[in-house]
């Protein structure tokens, strides 16, 4: 397939731009923003193309270069796994940066900043990590472009580093996700050496399996018994599922350090320091994006362990509550949007932990793209402040700047869930999914998957208050400072991507609109179609990372099924709708009648003790920070005596024998060249006379 | 005829006391005929057992022992030579600037 | 494949023997010369020919075709792959050493001779690359041993060179006189000279001849005296061990190789050592086979004795070198630790002779990779002494900064050297502790370890002083001499080299190892 020989270019490209970015930005109008833009603008028609190539039932799975040659039970390899999954992962990440990018022109080339070079740079490398991570056909390159995503976090975040807060934010950003990703490192090892390979599926060449796949050997290990190939088994004493449980849990280290779940959210915002396209970026649609994008790349290995699942789900529910509630009593408008990312990705672990692979994703692509739309059109309010975030200070901007108002009111409908808004669709997918999973599945996994809804449901709540709280804030009522009064005029640069995203908020869920299916029997579910792929044969039988295939797993293993509770399948699906509907138009009515008057005051004080608790962020900095300071350091310190103490003085030791030793060896060397003779004649006297016991020649 | 260990014993010898010389003797020249001591002791060796052997290789060789003998012996006297200019003496143990 | 004369297989030695007549020749022309370029573009000239014959013998497969090789003489001298592969380091080192001695000699005197001696002992190294025969190997050995007396007191008045001559001397006397003496014990043994016959006489148990060139059983069947045989060995280990500067007839090395001419501590450090090892690998693999030895009984176990050797020679050399004041002296202690480690392609070998390929060709490839980044370490000294900065570590402090070029290639010898993997010094010792773990010889193995970490000790005082500390005192660095600097350069950059290339070099190495 010809779309599939280019595809490498679209990682390429940005990379290319990072590079023209890098060395030759300073020489280039706009500080190399127009090499990014090409770059990013080609690698998104590369994407569509693949995209149309793989809507046509062709994949892609091939290994590009390989690390390791002469080992033959351990394959370390470059490669493109191209499926459905991937393709339109691509698509969103191309057409999000090249959006950002364009946005960026405004943000950062108008207000003058310096060091552009430096900013294109760091998009640039990023887009190229991002779209290296998504296309990688094994863990080993997954993870190593997950890092790089890392590195051009820290890079962008920390990009105005002469100011106090960027560099201090940049580097708890990569320190929190670093140590998810000691978490993954482990995993990424075991399963290399549990398995011999990292692929996520299948290679295959003419009809024959040339590579398997770990999903499918795990697979095989636990549905079908076969663990005779897998030594790691009885090196570690455990059975398969267990084994393969830890190792997936470890992998879930970087996943939820990368997608800012609990307990390791604390750096994403913290990481609203940066330039606020960036945040856009990185922060909403791409790079928080990659951790649930690895779950759902191996979900065939998630599948197979009960207990992962569970994991996934309850960190997922519960995130999704706990970041909500943070989100209330924020005062600053990027903090509110930093919340509900945290949130939103919260909503995404509880799809997948409980079965609702196609939910994930499509609230994967649905957060991408309002997500992407309310940090940009925050983005322009910033400009039109003058830089100041604070929503106490805005107020009144919906008049003179009606462009931002239309779309950002659009992306808060949809990040609402607001019926017919891209949010609501995929928001209540994700509820439903947990909710019929959670009533189907027998035992603790189902108690689980229950608890988890609720909390979810009840994010749904605080979600349309802390949303049009904000829109409330920043744009009716009254201008209550000057420059709210006067703001300052956007240009198209601003105004084209968010143009672009607005309507894409408001249409983007009718890809998927289940219920609608459900009830008319239309077959216009096309994200569900798109993943599980034609029924018999295809893509599916050469990859196993269908839908269908991960069903029947769920069914098989962790047993994970639905049942409706509420009479049949379609009252359920109502009910299910008409609550979180409910719930979340209750939070946008309760947000109005507090906020929706021309003067608003803060009513945050009724909430007493709670609101300290709430402004604190539950005091997760403060613990995290006694964690280390309070008890690693401590351990660091012992253990720095104990090396210092024992290890260095041994060492010592075994230094100071060796240089007396050498400088008593030195003294044989005498200077007089008879008793060198000597010497000679002893050794070589020594010598005839062992030799000669030991032979018998006297 | 006489027994090859007879030989052996002659050249171990004349080896031994050679190699005496070289231990005990300091004047540099007479380092260089103790040297010379023990390479006939090898020569000895080898035309004795030529003549055991019935094979003319031992001889040959012990020819060529004393061509490179010669040899030897003309670079060690021009090394004396320069020995004794730089430190007015043809003692091998004067020669101790270069030690441990 | 074009059909060359037989004799042409020595081309490699005859281009080194021709290119000192022509400089003979050019002396007596012009007796009182200083035409250094034209002296050393002679020298060049013939020790690149040299090379070139030897690489280009080694990629057409010259000897590869039969274990045999080309035989001359009478199967005196045989030019196979391992013959080739020693020609080729010695034609490399001597390349080298020409190229840097340009600049070091051009104020001296006698400069045609300085370069006569160097290719006549190159010849001789190449000679004995080939020689089949204690006969041959005797005179190539003294070929080599002779002109190099006469080079490291080259420096007629100064007291270091003479001083360094004369024990040199001394002790190689001493050395080729047990030497001889040796060979002459293994002729009463074994009534032959020739690798071939002596490997017979051993197997057969009976003292062979050779009449028309094929070895025969003496009339008769008398049985080979095996506790004469076994002394002669052991002395022939001790003429071995003397060439390779091997304890304990490492005595005369350090102080040859501080007294020397920087380009001759070179030469000496490793193309002479390499000429010993080749000596020793191929008497000791196909003259006297350790299996046939053992299965007689009574007779010598080299390997145990090459086991000691090595182990004693790692330790002494590395010890005494960890607590050198002086650069140059530091580096001669550590020529003769590495002496150790080769010594292990002759010492990690089981009982039988398994191994004896594989630890063999780990040997010749460490000499390769040592013959580069020793060279180049050496020369780096001859720099140094051009400039006349200082003996001390200390006299090296900054130096980085004056020339970072040398500087940079000295780091790559040096860290080379420690078996770092900047340079193929890391592949060729990691293929030595292979052969080690091959035959389960942990001693070795410990001890090539141990001495490996020393080492990158006493290697990182030299870096540390070039780039770390602050110069001390003025000195001005006028001049960068070209030749030298050529030499440093192309030593540093193949030693790197030697680091993808290393595969290669090993496999050649393996293979004339399992042509023996």
């Amino acid at each position: 397939m010809a779309a599939f020989t280019y595809a490498p270019a679209i990682v390429l490209l940005p990379f290319v731009s990072f590079l023209v970015a890098l060395f030759a930005g300073d020489r280039m109008p706009k500080g190399g923003a127009l090499a990014g833009i090409t770059a990013t603008g080609g690698s998104l028609l590369l994407s569509i193309w693949v995209a149309l190539t793989v809507a046509g039932g062709a994949v892609h799975n091939e290994i590009l270069y390989q690390w390791t040659t002469s080992v033959e039970t351990l394959q370390l390899n470059f490669g493109l796994l191209l499926d459905p999954l991937s393709a339109l992962m691509l698509l969103i990440v191309c057409l999000i940066s090249f959006l950002v990018h364009i946005f960026s022109l405004g943000y950062m080339n108008d207000e003058g900043e310096t060091g552009l070079p430096r900013y294109y740079g760091g998009l640039g490398l990023f887009t190229a990590s991002m779209l290296g991570f998504v296309v990688a056909n094994n863990l080993l390159m997954a993870f190593m472009f997950f890092e790089l995503v890392g590195l051009c976090s820290y890079l962008l975040i920390g990009f105005w580093f002469r100011q106090d807060g960027p560099p201090s934010a940049a580097k708890k950003a990569f320190l929190v996700t670093r140590f998810g990703d000691y978490f993954f490192l482990i995993g990424v090892v075991g399963i290399f050496a549990t398995f011999g390979t990292g692929l996520f599926a299948p290679i295959t060449q003419g009809g024959e399996v040339v590579a398997e796949s770990f999903p499918m050997l795990a697979e095989h290990a636990i549905v079908d018994g076969e663990v005779e190939g897998i030594a790691m088994l009885e090196t570690v004493g455990m059975g398969p599922q267990a084994w393969f449980t830890v190792l997936g849990l470890l992998v879930l280290g970087g996943v939820v350090g990368k997608s800012a779940q609990f307990p390791l959210h604390t750096w994403l915002p913290d990481a609203m320091e940066g330039p606020t396209p960036v945040s856009a970026l990185i922060h909403a649609a791409t790079m928080v994006a990659a951790g649930v994008y690895l779950v759902a790349r191996m979900y065939g290995f998630y599948a197979l362990s009960p207990t992962a699942l569970a994991v996934i789900a309850l960190i997922g529910g519960f995130t999704a509550l706990f970041a909500a509630t943070m989100g209330l009593v924020k005062q600053e408008i990027k903090q509110v949007l930093a919340y509900s990312t945290i949130s939103q990705y919260g909503y995404m672990m509880l799809a997948l932990g409980s079965g609702g692979y196609v939910a994930a994703v499509f609230h994967l692509t649905t957060h991408a793209v309002f997500k992407a739309l309310l940090f940009l059109g925050a983005g322009s309010v910033i400009i039109a402040m003058h830089h100041n975030e604070n929503m106490w200070d805005m107020g009144g901007l919906k008049d003179r700047m009606p462009v931002t108002y239309w779309t950002f009111l659009a992306g808060s409908l949809a990040l609402a869930g607001i019926v017919p808004f891209a949010g609501f669709w995929s928001k209540d997918e994700v509820l439903y999914e947990a909710l019929i999973h959670g009533f189907g599945t027998e035992g603790g996994l189902g108690t689980v998957y229950l608890a988890a809804y609720a909390m979810g449901l009840l994010a749904v709540f605080f979600t349309g208050f802390y949303t049009f709280r904000m829109v409330y804030l920043t744009f009716h009522g009254d201008a209550r400072s000057d420059t709210a009064r006067d703001p300052e005029p956007v240009r198209w640069n601003v105004k084209g991507p968010l143009t672009v995203l607005g309507i894409l908020a408001t249409t983007i869920g009718f890809i998927n609109m289940a219920p609608v299916a459900k009830l008319t029997g239309a077959h216009i579910d096309f994200l569900h179609t798109w993943l599980s792929g034609p029924e018999e044969g295809g893509w599916p039988e050469l990859l196993s990372t269908d839908l269908h295939h991960y069903e029947e797993l769920l069914h098989e293993v962790p047993h994970v099924d639905p049942a409706y509770p509420l009479g049949g399948e379609i009252t359920t699906l109502l009910a299910s709708a008409a609550v979180s509907l409910g719930l979340a138009l209750a939070g946008v009515l309760v947000a109005r009648s507090l906020y929706a008057g021309a003067d608003p005051v803060e009513h945050t004080d009724k909430l007493g003790g709670l609101k300290t608790l709430l402004m604190h962020n539950y005091y997760q900095d403060e613990y995290q920070v006694w964690l280390a300071t309070g008890v690693t350091y401590p351990l660091a310190r012992v253990m720095n005596k104990f090396d210092q103490g024992v290890v260095d003085g041994v060492v010592n030791g075994i230094s100071s024998v060796s240089l007396f030793g050498g400088s008593r060896i030195r003294r044989i060397q005498s200077g007089v060249v008879s008793n060198y003779a000597t010497l000679l004649t002893l050794g070589l006297v020594l010598l005839l006379a062992a030799f000669g016991i030991m032979g018998g020649w006297f | 005829m006489i027994p090859a260990e007879t030989y052996l014993l002659l050249s171990a010898a004349i080896f031994c006391i050679g190699l005496f010389g070289i231990l005990t003797r300091r004047n540099a020249l007479i380092f260089l005929m103790s040297v010379e001591l023990m390479l006939n002791a090898a020569n000895i060796n080898l035309v004795a057992f030529s003549l055991q052997h019935g094979n003319l290789t031992g001889q040959v060789f012990s020819l060529f022992t004393m061509a490179l003998a010669a040899a030897e012996v003309a670079i060690g006297i021009g090394i004396v030579l320069v020995l004794y200019r730089n430190f007015t003496d043809v003692d091998v143990t004067k020669a101790t600037t270069m030690r441990w | 494949m074009v059909a060359l004369p037989d004799w042409m297989a020595l081309a490699p030695a005859l281009s080194l023997a021709l290119a000192s007549l022509v400089l003979l020749l050019a002396d007596s022309v012009d007796p009182d010369t200083t035409n250094t370029g034209l002296l050393a573009g002679i020298s060049v000239l013939g020790s690149l020919l040299s090379f070139g014959f030897a690489g280009w013998f080694i990629t057409a497969g010259t000897g590869m075709a039969d274990s045999t090789g080309v035989a001359l003489f009478n199967n005196q001298l045989v030019v196979d792959q391992m013959a080739l592969f020693f020609m080729a380091i010695v034609g490399s080192v001597t390349t080298l050493v020409v190229l840097a001695s340009y600049d070091y000699v051009a104020e001296h005197s006698y400069q045609a001779e300085f370069f006569v001696l160097v290719l006549l002992s190159a010849t001789g190294m190449s000679l004995l690359s080939a020689a089949n025969s204690l006969a041959t190997a005797f005179v190539a050995l003294e070929l080599v041993s002779l002109p190099s007396y006469a080079l490291v007191a080259f420096l007629k008045e100064n007291k270091g060179s003479v001083e360094a001559g004369l024990k040199y001397f001394l002790i190689g006397a001493v050395s080729s006189a047990v030497l001889a003496y040796g060979i002459s014990l293994v002729y009463a043994a074994t009534g032959v000279l020739r690798f071939d016959g002596v490997a017979t006489a051993i197997s057969s148990g009976t003292v062979q001849t050779i009449v028309d060139g094929s070895v025969q059983a003496q009339a008769g069947d008398p049985a080979v005296p095996m506790a004469i045989l076994g002394v002669g060995i052991l002395m022939i280990i001790g003429g071995v061990a003397f060439k390779t500067a091997s304890v304990p007839f490492h005595f005369w090395a350090p102080e040859a190789y501080e007294g020397a001419p920087a380009p001759i501590s070179a030469f000496l450090s490793s193309a002479s050592k390499a000429a010993g090892f080749v000596l020793a690998f191929r008497a000791f693999a196909v003259a006297f086979p350790i299996g046939d030895l053992l299965a007689a009984g009574g007779a010598i176990n080299w390997v145990m004795a090459f086991q000691i050797l090595a182990i004693a020679t790692m330790f002494i050399g590395n010890f005494a070198a960890a607590t050198q004041e002086t650069v140059k002296r530091m580096l001669a202690y550590s020529s003769v630790g590495h002496a150790g480690y080769v010594l292990i392609g002759l010492a990690a070998v089981s009982g039988s002779g398994e191994g004896l390929s594989l630890s063999m060709s780990a040997g010749m490839s460490h000499l390769l990779v040592y013959g580069f980044m020793n060279t180049g370490a050496f020369l780096f000294i001859a720099l140094a002494e051009y400039w006349g900065v200082g003996r001390r570590f200390e006299d090296y402090n900054g130096l980085g900064r004056e020339a970072p070029v040398a500087c940079a290639a000295m780091t790559v010898f040096l860290f080379s050297l420690a078996g770092l993997p900047i340079g193929g010094g890391f592949f060729s010792k990691f293929y030595l502790f292979q052969a080690t773990l091959n035959v389960s010889a942990w001693s070795l193995a410990a001890a090539l370890i141990i001495n490996s970490a020393l080492s990158l000790f006493y290697y990182s005082r030299v870096v540390k002083a070039m780039w770390i500390e602050e110069p001390t005192g003025s000195r001005t660095i006028e001049s960068y001499p070209m030749g030298l600097y050529t030499a440093v350069v192309g030593a540093a950059l193949v030693t790197v080299l030697l680091l993808p290339g290393f595969n290669r070099v090993s496999e050649i190495a393996f293979q004339a190892a399992q042509l023996l």
